[in-house]
């Protein structure tokens, strides 16, 4: 009994990867044709563009839950038993949303972006009919139901192995004294997601109600600002709690490489409280251009978006370079990919901070500077500390062996990122609008350089997705495999 | 100005951070027991934690001051031009198109449709000021033309096929000329 619920939860993870990968490479194709249509090389229509642009974005922040979420429940059924058919549910729930979101884009014309702001959605039914946005939104819809199943589902867990969910976020040890180490990493950062991400989907979730009552009947009308924090409360969040998810791998691989233990001490858990906090609070930085938000409210999306950098720069990242200093480290795939994605994570916070400076964002917000802070810790963060994972997956649980091609591989990768964010920055520098479907010839070389620097991701990343697929041919070959608790 | 702020800020921190992985990544292959690496790495943590809430601190009090929000930008004037701003797929509606050096404008910005982006360029196409057009609100935001020629206004928040057409030019007459 037990050994068929393990290997339903590999088979589960190896999936999700599978799929995470796949998609991966075809959001990436989609991201380079928008920069070349951008940069003038290619010509596509702008409906067509604005539908790529919908893909892209849903499909991105989609896979990188995804992954994240493989990586969340691997880790944490090393502590606690896991019902794998929990994180079924979630995944067939996830690709019937997926399948409609598909529907709503290529069948029904949908283009509004992955965070519309309402009333769009009315707005476009009345144009292109109901059908598109209304399968988009039933699509985002049945996709949170799937996560807010799993959350609360791992919050009933933790609630029954720890007592409740503060005290898996360590309050016994900060609070009441208790001496010693908290929960492991995986089981402080999983908490932080339930609560933060099942907030946020639950304001997704109201905004979506909101768009599809007023498609069905124009006479119910509701608060265009209210749904755009509600929007925002979702999209922050959700965002956010990918690397909060993928993270956990930094902490499990980089602690097994190193043999340094990484255990959640008070400042730890400090930080990981902090976190959850600020992850809820800070959304308003998204609308910091929008004047008649009080402005205490604008305010606070300043000042706490500067301190939510505090937990990742202070603990977390610290904690990598701590944890990796002098240890006489193995550098192989997996550790390579969850350090660079430290940096990655790090590097992204800072013009996503700066970027939270109101003053900057009143002459930078919605310019390319966005897409370009959050392509460098979503790309060089959580997507590599998710390739790092799927290497350390095959050869954890297969037999998976480095070679001199994912050397060259993770190299391309990294060094091209850079570029590619880096051209997103600049174009940001020189006020280019983001989405826009054609752009002034005095923004064009920035999409080019981009361009180039995403053809050379792609083929980096189309050699991490083969070299996975081909080590999940050796799956339960590895004698040496971990265990994993689990329960059918 | 505050757009060279950011990048060279990003730059010069972005450069420190790799600094610091690059610096770990040669030490790595070094071997030290990890209680004495802890305790030293603890002591200097704290230096690091108060000198980031110290930069983030001056940041803060010297960015706060200026807000771009009506009540405190420095041209606000009440007797200020104002002119009623409405964006509407794909396009933006003026009350008044008339501009000149130095006189003190007030946007007030809505949608009639869905919500667009209010975004001010100038001749150089750098943005020079920005709110919201969302509908049911009016955000209110002030300028003071500094040099003639011909600005743009280009929506700034996604709305739909037509998002990258709905650009206007406004034109900015010298102080006194024509």
């Amino acid at each position: 009994m037990e050994s068929k619920a393990r290997k339903q939860i590999k088979k589960g993870v190896a999936f999700s990867l599978m799929v995470t990968s796949v998609v991966l490479v075809f959001m990436m194709v989609f991201g380079v044709m928008m920069l070349l249509n951008q940069g003038n090389v290619v010509k596509i229509s702008a409906q067509l563009f604005y539908k790529v642009m919908t893909i892209h974005g849903t499909g991105m922040i989609g896979i990188a839950a995804l992954g994240g979420s493989a990586i969340m429940w691997y880790y944490l059924s090393k502590y606690i038993h896991l019902n794998p058919k929990v994180f079924f549910t979630n995944l067939i729930l996830s690709l019937i949303g997926v399948v409609m979101i598909l529907a709503a884009i290529f069948v029904f014309n949908f283009s509004d972006g992955w965070t519309f702001l309402y009333p769009l959605p009315s707005a476009s039914a009345k144009l292109n009919g109901s059908a598109g946005a209304l399968f988009f939104l039933f699509g985002l819809l049945l996709l949170g139901i799937g996560y807010l199943v799993m959350y609360f589902y791992l919050a009933a867990r933790l609630i029954k192995e720890y007592g409740g969910l503060g005290k898996s976020l360590g309050w016994d040890y900060i609070f009441r004294g208790k001496k010693g180490y908290g929960p492991p990493a995986a089981v402080v950062a999983t908490t932080m997601v339930i609560i933060a991400n099942s907030t946020g989907i639950l304001a997704g979730a109201t905004a979506i109600v909101e768009s599809i009552v007023n498609i069905l009947n124009p006479k119910f009308t509701f608060d265009p600002m209210l749904a755009k924090h509600l929007t925002y409360a979702f999209g922050h969040i959700f965002a956010n709690c990918t690397i909060y998810m993928a993270v956990i791998a930094v902490y499990e691989v980089l602690s097994e490489y190193t043999g340094r233990p990484w255990k959640s001490n008070k400042a730890f858990l400090i930080a990981w409280n902090f976190s959850t906090l600020f992850t809820l609070m800070i959304y308003t930085h998204h609308l910091l251009m929008d004047f008649a938000v009080p402005r205490w409210m604008l305010i606070i999306g300043q000042i706490f978006s500067y301190a939510n950098g505090l937990p990742v720069m202070v603990v977390t990242a610290y904690g990598a370079l701590m944890i990796v200093f002098r240890s006489a480290v193995k550098w192989d795939f997996a550790s390579s990919m969850m350090f660079l994605a430290m940096f990655g994570w790090v590097a992204g916070a800072v013009p996503a901070i700066i970027d939270a400076t109101i003053v900057v964002n009143h002459v930078m917000h919605n310019t390319k500077w966005v897409p370009g802070h959050f392509h460098t810790y979503m790309g060089m963060g959580v997507i590599a500390m998710i390739f790092g994972f799927m290497y350390y997956f095959t050869k954890t649980e297969g037999t998976q062996k480095q070679k001199g091609i994912d050397n060259l591989a993770i190299s391309t990768y990294f060094f091209f990122f850079t570029g590619l964010a880096g051209s997103f920055l600049y174009a940001g520098k020189i006020s280019t609008p983001r989405r826009w479907a054609e752009h002034l010839p005095e923004w064009t070389g920035a999409d080019q350089v981009g361009a180039l620097c995403g053809v050379l991701i792609i083929i980096a990343a189309v050699i991490f997705t083969i070299r996975f697929i081909i080590g999940l041919r050796t799956l339960g070959k590895n004698s040496e495999t971990n265990s994993l608790k689990s329960v059918s | 100005m505050y757009q060279s702020i950011a990048w060279y800020a990003t730059l010069f921190f972005v450069f420190l951070i790799a600094l610091a992985f690059s610096f770990v990544y040669g030490e790595s292959r070094k071997l030290k027991e990890y209680g004495s690496i802890q305790e030293k790495g603890y002591k200097i943590r704290k230096f690091y934690f108060l000198g980031l809430l110290a930069i983030m601190g001056f940041a803060s009090a010297i960015s706060l001051s200026k807000l771009p929000y009506h009540d405190q930008h420095v041209q606000a004037k009440e007797n200020g031009k104002v002119v009623e701003v409405s964006g509407i797929q794909f396009a933006w509606e003026l009350s008044n198109e008339n501009f000149t050096v130095g006189e003190p404008v007030q946007f007030r910005v809505t949608s009639k449709d869905v919500t667009h982006g209010f975004g001010l360029y100038d001749e150089k196409l750098h943005l020079i000021a920005q709110t919201q057009a969302m509908p049911d609100y009016t955000n209110i935001v002030s300028i003071t033309f500094k040099k003639p020629g011909t600005y743009k206004i280009m929506c700034l928040e996604y709305c739909s096929t037509g998002h990258h057409v709905m650009i206007k030019d406004i034109v900015v007459k010298p102080k006194g000329g024509y």
